[in-house]
Protein backbone atom coordinates (compact mmCIF):
# COMPACT_ATOMS: atom_id res chain seq x y z
CA UNK A 1 0.00 0.00 0.00
CA UNK A 2 1.07 3.38 -0.91
CA UNK A 3 1.04 6.07 1.48
CA UNK A 4 1.48 9.90 0.11
CA UNK A 5 2.95 12.26 1.93
CA UNK A 6 0.50 13.91 3.32
CA UNK A 7 -1.33 11.13 5.21
CA UNK A 8 2.29 9.75 6.30
CA UNK A 9 2.68 13.03 8.41
CA UNK A 10 -0.87 12.68 9.25
CA UNK A 11 -0.68 9.52 10.57
CA UNK A 12 2.94 10.04 12.42
CA UNK A 13 2.05 13.27 13.45
CA UNK A 14 4.99 14.61 12.81
CA UNK A 15 5.53 17.80 11.04
CA UNK A 16 7.22 18.35 7.74
CA UNK A 17 10.44 20.10 8.73
CA UNK A 18 11.15 17.14 11.23
CA UNK A 19 10.21 14.70 8.43
CA UNK A 20 12.64 16.25 5.64
CA UNK A 21 15.48 16.00 8.30
CA UNK A 22 14.97 12.06 8.54
CA UNK A 23 14.80 12.27 4.61
CA UNK A 24 17.94 13.93 4.88
CA UNK A 25 19.27 11.89 6.95
CA UNK A 26 18.17 8.76 5.29
CA UNK A 27 16.75 7.33 8.26
CA UNK A 28 13.46 7.03 6.17
CA UNK A 29 13.88 6.32 2.13
CA UNK A 30 10.58 6.65 0.94
CA UNK A 31 10.12 5.83 -2.96
CA UNK A 32 8.81 7.96 -5.22
CA UNK A 33 9.94 11.34 -7.17
CA UNK A 34 11.63 14.13 -5.14
CA UNK A 35 8.65 16.35 -5.59
CA UNK A 36 5.79 13.29 -5.05
CA UNK A 37 7.07 10.64 -2.47
CA UNK A 38 5.84 7.58 -1.77
CA UNK A 39 5.79 5.84 1.50
CA UNK A 40 4.70 2.44 2.64
CA UNK A 41 3.87 0.86 5.68
CA UNK A 42 7.19 -0.35 6.75
CA UNK A 43 8.06 3.37 6.35
CA UNK A 44 5.21 3.80 8.72
CA UNK A 45 6.43 1.42 11.23
CA UNK A 46 10.29 3.04 10.95
CA UNK A 47 9.06 6.38 11.67
CA UNK A 48 7.17 4.88 14.98
CA UNK A 49 10.44 3.13 15.77
CA UNK A 50 12.22 6.32 15.63
CA UNK A 51 9.59 8.17 17.49
CA UNK A 52 9.75 5.29 20.40
CA UNK A 53 13.77 5.73 20.07
CA UNK A 54 13.83 9.67 20.80
CA UNK A 55 10.74 9.92 23.02
CA UNK A 56 10.50 6.61 24.88
CA UNK A 57 13.84 5.60 24.95
CA UNK A 58 15.78 8.96 25.30
CA UNK A 59 18.05 8.60 22.43
CA UNK A 60 19.66 11.70 20.87
CA UNK A 61 20.01 12.24 17.14
CA UNK A 62 23.21 10.93 16.73
CA UNK A 63 22.30 8.08 18.74
CA UNK A 64 19.07 7.54 16.07
CA UNK A 65 21.42 7.22 13.34
CA UNK A 66 23.68 4.85 14.66
CA UNK A 67 20.68 2.41 16.12
CA UNK A 68 19.04 2.39 12.81
CA UNK A 69 22.52 1.57 11.11
CA UNK A 70 23.01 -1.85 13.28
CA UNK A 71 19.29 -2.58 13.11
CA UNK A 72 19.39 -2.63 9.62
CA UNK A 73 22.59 -4.65 9.80
CA UNK A 74 20.77 -7.33 12.02
CA UNK A 75 18.31 -7.57 9.71
CA UNK A 76 20.08 -8.12 6.54
CA UNK A 77 21.63 -11.04 8.61
CA UNK A 78 18.66 -12.38 10.23
CA UNK A 79 17.67 -12.58 6.65
CA UNK A 80 21.18 -14.04 5.48
CA UNK A 81 20.71 -16.30 8.34
CA UNK A 82 17.17 -17.47 7.28
CA UNK A 83 18.32 -18.46 3.50
CA UNK A 84 21.33 -20.31 5.00
CA UNK A 85 19.13 -22.52 6.96
CA UNK A 86 16.26 -22.77 4.73
CA UNK A 87 19.16 -24.52 2.22
CA UNK A 88 20.87 -26.06 4.90
CA UNK A 89 17.57 -27.98 5.62
CA UNK A 90 16.93 -28.33 1.98
CA UNK A 91 20.19 -30.02 1.78
CA UNK A 92 19.43 -31.89 4.40
CA UNK A 93 15.91 -33.69 3.34
CA UNK A 94 16.82 -34.90 0.55
CA UNK A 95 21.09 -36.63 1.72
CA UNK A 96 20.96 -39.01 -1.41
CA UNK A 97 20.64 -36.15 -3.97
CA UNK A 98 24.40 -35.58 -4.83
CA UNK A 99 25.13 -39.04 -4.48
CA UNK A 100 22.66 -39.96 -7.29
CA UNK A 101 23.60 -36.87 -9.71
CA UNK A 102 27.60 -38.46 -9.06
CA UNK A 103 25.25 -41.58 -10.62
CA UNK A 104 23.82 -39.87 -13.21
CA UNK A 105 27.37 -38.40 -14.65
CA UNK B 1 -4.19 -8.72 33.44
CA UNK B 2 -1.63 -8.15 36.08
CA UNK B 3 -1.40 -4.68 38.32
CA UNK B 4 0.66 -2.24 36.19
CA UNK B 5 2.68 -0.84 39.06
CA UNK B 6 4.22 -4.19 39.43
CA UNK B 7 4.22 -4.26 35.95
CA UNK B 8 6.55 -1.18 35.34
CA UNK B 9 7.72 -2.22 39.06
CA UNK B 10 6.76 0.92 40.72
CA UNK B 11 5.44 1.72 44.20
CA UNK B 12 1.74 3.10 43.72
CA UNK B 13 3.09 6.49 45.38
CA UNK B 14 5.56 7.05 42.23
CA UNK B 15 5.81 10.21 40.87
CA UNK B 16 4.87 11.10 37.08
CA UNK B 17 8.84 11.31 36.74
CA UNK B 18 9.80 7.55 38.36
CA UNK B 19 6.99 6.13 36.13
CA UNK B 20 8.45 7.85 33.06
CA UNK B 21 11.88 6.54 34.26
CA UNK B 22 10.76 3.14 34.96
CA UNK B 23 9.29 2.85 31.81
CA UNK B 24 12.31 4.03 30.12
CA UNK B 25 14.47 1.52 31.56
CA UNK B 26 12.15 -1.31 30.72
CA UNK B 27 11.61 -0.26 27.08
CA UNK B 28 15.48 -0.02 26.36
CA UNK B 29 15.61 -3.43 27.45
CA UNK B 30 12.26 -4.87 25.73
CA UNK B 31 11.22 -2.72 23.03
CA UNK B 32 10.54 -5.25 20.38
CA UNK B 33 12.37 -3.38 17.69
CA UNK B 34 15.88 -3.44 19.25
CA UNK B 35 14.94 -7.57 19.79
CA UNK B 36 13.15 -8.66 16.44
CA UNK B 37 12.70 -12.71 16.99
CA UNK B 38 12.31 -13.06 20.63
CA UNK B 39 8.72 -13.04 20.99
CA UNK B 40 8.50 -13.49 24.68
CA UNK B 41 9.98 -9.93 25.28
CA UNK B 42 7.24 -8.65 22.92
CA UNK B 43 4.63 -9.96 25.27
CA UNK B 44 6.48 -8.25 27.97
CA UNK B 45 6.99 -4.79 26.48
CA UNK B 46 3.22 -5.01 25.48
CA UNK B 47 2.18 -5.10 28.85
CA UNK B 48 4.97 -2.63 29.77
CA UNK B 49 3.87 -0.56 27.32
CA UNK B 50 -0.13 -0.55 27.83
CA UNK B 51 0.58 -0.15 31.98
CA UNK B 52 2.83 3.01 30.87
CA UNK B 53 -0.13 4.17 28.88
CA UNK B 54 -2.29 3.57 32.14
CA UNK B 55 -0.16 5.32 34.58
CA UNK B 56 1.44 8.09 32.51
CA UNK B 57 -2.17 9.76 31.92
CA UNK B 58 -2.56 11.39 34.80
CA UNK B 59 -6.57 11.17 34.73
CA UNK B 60 -6.63 7.11 33.52
CA UNK B 61 -4.17 7.03 36.50
CA UNK B 62 -6.66 8.43 38.71
CA UNK B 63 -9.46 6.52 37.28
CA UNK B 64 -7.33 3.33 38.08
CA UNK B 65 -6.37 3.78 41.48
CA UNK B 66 -9.79 4.85 42.60
CA UNK B 67 -11.06 1.61 40.82
CA UNK B 68 -13.27 3.15 38.23
CA UNK B 69 -11.24 1.32 35.62
CA UNK B 70 -9.62 -2.03 35.49
CA UNK B 71 -5.60 -2.12 34.10
CA UNK B 72 -6.89 -3.71 30.65
CA UNK B 73 -8.56 0.45 30.16
CA UNK B 74 -5.00 1.29 28.51
CA UNK B 75 -4.61 -1.56 26.67
CA UNK B 76 -4.48 -0.10 22.99
CA UNK B 77 -4.05 -2.12 19.85
CA UNK B 78 -0.79 -1.58 18.76
CA UNK B 79 0.67 -1.01 15.40
CA UNK B 80 2.91 -3.37 13.63
CA UNK B 81 6.33 -2.87 15.00
CA UNK B 82 8.74 -2.49 12.34
CA UNK B 83 10.39 -5.47 12.77
CA UNK B 84 7.51 -7.00 11.05
CA UNK B 85 7.95 -5.76 7.74
CA UNK B 86 11.62 -5.67 8.09
CA UNK B 87 11.29 -9.69 7.85
CA UNK B 88 8.59 -10.38 5.58
CA UNK B 89 10.36 -12.06 3.03
CA UNK B 90 8.23 -10.46 -0.14
CA UNK B 91 8.14 -6.68 1.03
CA UNK B 92 11.16 -4.40 -0.67
CA UNK B 93 13.93 -3.62 1.85
CA UNK B 94 15.11 -0.60 0.84
CA UNK B 95 17.01 -0.49 4.34
CA UNK B 96 18.23 -3.89 4.60
CA UNK B 97 22.12 -4.06 4.88
CA UNK B 98 24.46 -6.79 4.44
CA UNK B 99 27.60 -4.88 4.24
CA UNK B 100 28.37 -5.99 7.90
CA UNK B 101 29.36 -9.82 6.74
CA UNK B 102 30.69 -9.41 3.51
CA UNK B 103 33.72 -11.05 4.71
CA UNK B 104 32.33 -13.97 5.27
CA UNK B 105 32.30 -14.23 1.33
CA UNK B 106 36.10 -14.77 1.21
CA UNK B 107 36.08 -18.22 1.65
CA UNK B 108 35.12 -20.70 -0.37
CA UNK B 109 32.86 -23.10 1.11
CA UNK B 110 28.80 -23.58 1.27
CA UNK B 111 27.94 -20.47 3.12
CA UNK B 112 30.45 -18.52 1.14
CA UNK B 113 28.28 -19.38 -2.26
CA UNK B 114 25.07 -18.76 -0.65
CA UNK B 115 25.73 -15.10 0.36
CA UNK B 116 27.48 -14.64 -2.82
CA UNK B 117 24.15 -15.89 -4.61
CA UNK B 118 22.18 -13.39 -2.06
CA UNK B 119 24.47 -10.73 -3.41
CA UNK B 120 23.86 -11.44 -6.62
CA UNK B 121 20.21 -11.57 -6.87
CA UNK B 122 20.46 -7.77 -5.00
CA UNK B 123 22.96 -6.77 -7.68
CA UNK B 124 19.78 -7.84 -10.25
CA UNK B 125 16.88 -6.50 -8.87
CA UNK B 126 15.55 -4.46 -11.00
CA UNK B 127 15.14 -0.79 -10.16
CA UNK B 128 12.52 1.17 -8.95
CA UNK B 129 8.77 1.75 -10.51
CA UNK B 130 8.44 5.54 -10.97
CA UNK B 131 4.75 7.11 -10.25
CA UNK B 132 4.02 10.39 -12.42
CA UNK B 133 0.42 11.85 -13.02
CA UNK B 134 -0.23 13.70 -16.08
CA UNK B 135 -3.03 15.56 -16.72
CA UNK B 136 -4.87 15.56 -20.35
CA UNK B 137 -7.49 17.92 -22.09
CA UNK B 138 -11.42 15.94 -22.33
CA UNK B 139 -10.51 15.40 -26.01
CA UNK B 140 -7.03 14.50 -25.90
CA UNK B 141 -8.02 11.51 -23.79
CA UNK B 142 -10.77 10.45 -26.53
CA UNK B 143 -8.38 10.68 -29.62
CA UNK B 144 -5.52 10.18 -27.99
CA UNK B 145 -2.10 12.36 -27.98
CA UNK B 146 1.63 12.25 -27.84
CA UNK B 147 2.68 14.06 -24.49
CA UNK B 148 6.73 15.37 -23.17
CA UNK B 149 6.55 15.26 -19.45
CA UNK B 150 9.29 17.20 -17.83
CA UNK B 151 10.47 15.36 -14.74
CA UNK B 152 12.09 17.15 -10.97
CA UNK B 153 14.91 16.43 -12.20
CA UNK B 154 15.43 17.64 -15.67
CA UNK B 155 14.77 14.94 -17.93
CA UNK B 156 11.86 14.51 -19.99
CA UNK B 157 9.34 11.38 -20.96
CA UNK B 158 7.52 11.49 -23.68
CA UNK B 159 4.43 9.43 -23.08
CA UNK B 160 2.23 8.48 -26.34
CA UNK B 161 -1.29 8.43 -24.85
CA UNK B 162 -3.90 5.57 -26.77
CA UNK B 163 -7.42 7.19 -27.92
CA UNK B 164 -9.96 6.64 -25.23
CA UNK B 165 -8.21 6.62 -22.38
CA UNK B 166 -10.03 6.85 -18.89
CA UNK B 167 -9.30 9.10 -16.08
CA UNK B 168 -7.66 7.04 -13.24
CA UNK B 169 -5.97 4.58 -15.91
CA UNK B 170 -1.95 3.77 -15.50
CA UNK B 171 -0.08 3.92 -18.04
CA UNK B 172 3.15 1.36 -17.62
CA UNK B 173 6.74 3.01 -19.73
CA UNK B 174 8.75 -0.29 -19.30
CA UNK B 175 12.01 1.00 -18.44
CA UNK B 176 11.66 4.47 -17.70
CA UNK B 177 11.93 3.94 -14.06
CA UNK B 178 14.89 4.48 -11.55
CA UNK B 179 17.83 2.71 -12.85
CA UNK B 180 18.61 -0.51 -10.61
CA UNK B 181 20.93 -0.05 -8.12
CA UNK B 182 23.29 -2.89 -9.55
CA UNK B 183 23.19 -4.27 -12.99
CA UNK B 184 19.70 -5.09 -12.87
CA UNK B 185 17.03 -4.03 -15.29
CA UNK B 186 15.64 -0.19 -14.89
CA UNK B 187 12.42 -0.29 -12.89
CA UNK B 188 9.04 1.22 -15.03
CA UNK B 189 7.74 4.48 -14.88
CA UNK B 190 3.45 4.58 -14.38
CA UNK B 191 1.79 7.49 -15.37
CA UNK B 192 -1.59 8.04 -13.85
CA UNK B 193 -3.98 10.05 -16.38
CA UNK B 194 -6.62 12.21 -15.24
CA UNK B 195 -8.94 13.83 -17.76
CA UNK B 196 -10.02 17.16 -17.33
CA UNK B 197 -13.79 17.54 -18.02
CA UNK B 198 -15.12 19.38 -21.53
CA UNK B 199 -17.03 22.36 -21.62
CA UNK B 200 -19.67 21.15 -23.05
CA UNK B 201 -18.86 16.93 -23.63
CA UNK B 202 -19.64 14.23 -21.13
CA UNK B 203 -18.60 10.94 -21.24
CA UNK B 204 -19.71 7.76 -20.49
CA UNK B 205 -18.19 4.30 -20.87
CA UNK B 206 -17.58 4.50 -24.89
CA UNK B 207 -20.31 6.88 -26.07
CA UNK B 208 -20.30 11.05 -25.50
CA UNK B 209 -23.07 12.49 -24.39
CA UNK B 210 -23.99 15.94 -25.44
CA UNK B 211 -27.10 18.43 -24.69
CA UNK B 212 -27.58 20.24 -28.04
CA UNK B 213 -29.77 23.35 -27.94
CA UNK B 214 -32.09 23.80 -31.13
CA UNK B 215 -34.55 26.93 -31.83
CA UNK B 216 -38.18 26.13 -31.52
CA UNK B 217 -38.34 26.05 -35.08
CA UNK B 218 -35.76 23.70 -35.25
CA UNK B 219 -38.18 21.39 -33.21
CA UNK B 220 -40.84 22.04 -34.98
CA UNK B 221 -40.05 21.92 -38.44
CA UNK B 222 -36.93 20.08 -38.26
CA UNK B 223 -33.70 20.99 -39.53
CA UNK B 224 -30.11 19.65 -40.27
CA UNK B 225 -27.85 21.38 -37.50
CA UNK B 226 -23.93 21.35 -37.21
CA UNK B 227 -23.38 19.31 -34.20
CA UNK B 228 -19.79 19.09 -32.89
CA UNK B 229 -18.11 15.35 -32.11
CA UNK B 230 -14.73 15.16 -31.01
CA UNK B 231 -13.73 14.36 -34.05
CA UNK B 232 -15.06 17.35 -35.91
CA UNK B 233 -18.81 19.07 -36.60
CA UNK B 234 -20.93 16.40 -38.96
CA UNK B 235 -24.47 17.94 -39.74
CA UNK B 236 -27.23 16.04 -37.47
CA UNK B 237 -30.77 15.86 -39.25
CA UNK B 238 -33.63 16.87 -36.29
CA UNK B 239 -36.63 15.32 -37.35
CA UNK B 240 -39.66 17.22 -37.51
CA UNK B 241 -41.64 17.83 -34.00
CA UNK B 242 -38.53 16.67 -32.30
CA UNK B 243 -39.20 17.48 -28.29
CA UNK B 244 -36.89 18.74 -25.34
CA UNK B 245 -34.89 15.41 -23.97
CA UNK B 246 -35.15 13.33 -26.93
CA UNK B 247 -31.69 11.78 -28.29
CA UNK B 248 -30.52 11.27 -31.49
CA UNK B 249 -27.02 9.09 -31.93
CA UNK B 250 -24.74 9.44 -33.96
CA UNK B 251 -23.25 6.15 -34.38
CA UNK B 252 -19.37 5.70 -34.37
CA UNK B 253 -18.89 9.32 -33.18
CA UNK B 254 -17.96 8.40 -29.94
CA UNK B 255 -14.60 7.17 -28.25
CA UNK B 256 -12.47 5.16 -30.91
CA UNK B 257 -11.56 1.54 -29.99
CA UNK B 258 -9.94 -1.18 -31.56
CA UNK B 259 -12.53 -2.72 -33.62
CA UNK B 260 -15.79 -0.51 -31.98
CA UNK B 261 -16.67 2.67 -31.80
CA UNK B 262 -18.19 4.44 -29.19
CA UNK B 263 -21.38 6.88 -30.03
CA UNK B 264 -22.38 10.59 -29.44
CA UNK B 265 -25.74 10.28 -27.62
CA UNK B 266 -26.87 13.82 -28.30
CA UNK B 267 -30.00 14.91 -26.29
CA UNK B 268 -32.26 18.11 -27.81
CA UNK B 269 -32.82 20.87 -25.80
CA UNK B 270 -35.50 23.54 -26.94
CA UNK B 271 -34.21 26.94 -26.24
CA UNK B 272 -36.93 29.95 -26.23
CA UNK B 273 -35.53 33.10 -27.97
CA UNK B 274 -33.68 35.05 -24.65
CA UNK B 275 -35.52 38.11 -25.50
CA UNK B 276 -39.69 38.06 -25.40
CA UNK B 277 -41.02 37.95 -28.76
CA UNK B 278 -44.30 39.47 -29.76
CA UNK B 279 -44.94 38.10 -32.79
CA UNK B 280 -44.88 34.52 -31.24
CA UNK B 281 -46.81 36.02 -28.58
CA UNK B 282 -49.31 36.79 -30.79
CA UNK B 283 -49.34 34.19 -32.62
CA UNK B 284 -49.79 31.31 -29.20
CA UNK B 285 -52.35 33.63 -27.73
CA UNK B 286 -54.46 32.65 -31.33
CA UNK B 287 -52.88 29.10 -31.45
CA UNK B 288 -55.65 26.05 -31.15
CA UNK B 289 -53.59 23.01 -30.75
CA UNK B 290 -55.63 20.53 -32.92
CA UNK B 291 -55.34 17.35 -30.82
CA UNK B 292 -55.59 17.16 -27.09
CA UNK B 293 -52.18 18.84 -25.94
CA UNK B 294 -51.89 18.50 -22.13
CA UNK B 295 -48.01 17.65 -21.26
CA UNK B 296 -49.39 17.03 -17.73
CA UNK B 297 -51.54 14.45 -18.05
CA UNK B 298 -50.20 11.63 -16.61
CA UNK B 299 -49.59 14.30 -13.34
CA UNK B 300 -53.20 14.24 -12.40
CA UNK B 301 -53.87 12.80 -8.80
Amino acid sequence: MIISKLEFLDRTQLDLETLEVWIEEEWLVPSGTATDQAFSEADLARAKLIQDLMQDLGVNEEGVGVILNLLDQVHGLRRALADILQAARKRSTRPDASSRANLDE
Amino acid sequence: MKDPYETLGVARTASAEDIRKAYRRLAKKLHPDLNPGNNKLEEQFKEVASANALLSDPDKRQRFDSGEIDASGAERPRQRFYKDFAAEASAGHPYENRSGFADFADSDDFFAELLRRQAEQARRAPGQDLHYRLAIEFLDAVNGVAKRLTLPDGGTLDVTIPPGIEEGQILRLRGKGAPSAGEGEPGDALVEISVSPHRFFSRHADDIHLDLPITLTEAVLGSRVRVPTPAGAVTLTIPKGSNTGAVLRLKGKGVPRPGSHGDELVRLKVILPSQPDAELEAFLATWKPETNYDPRRDMQP
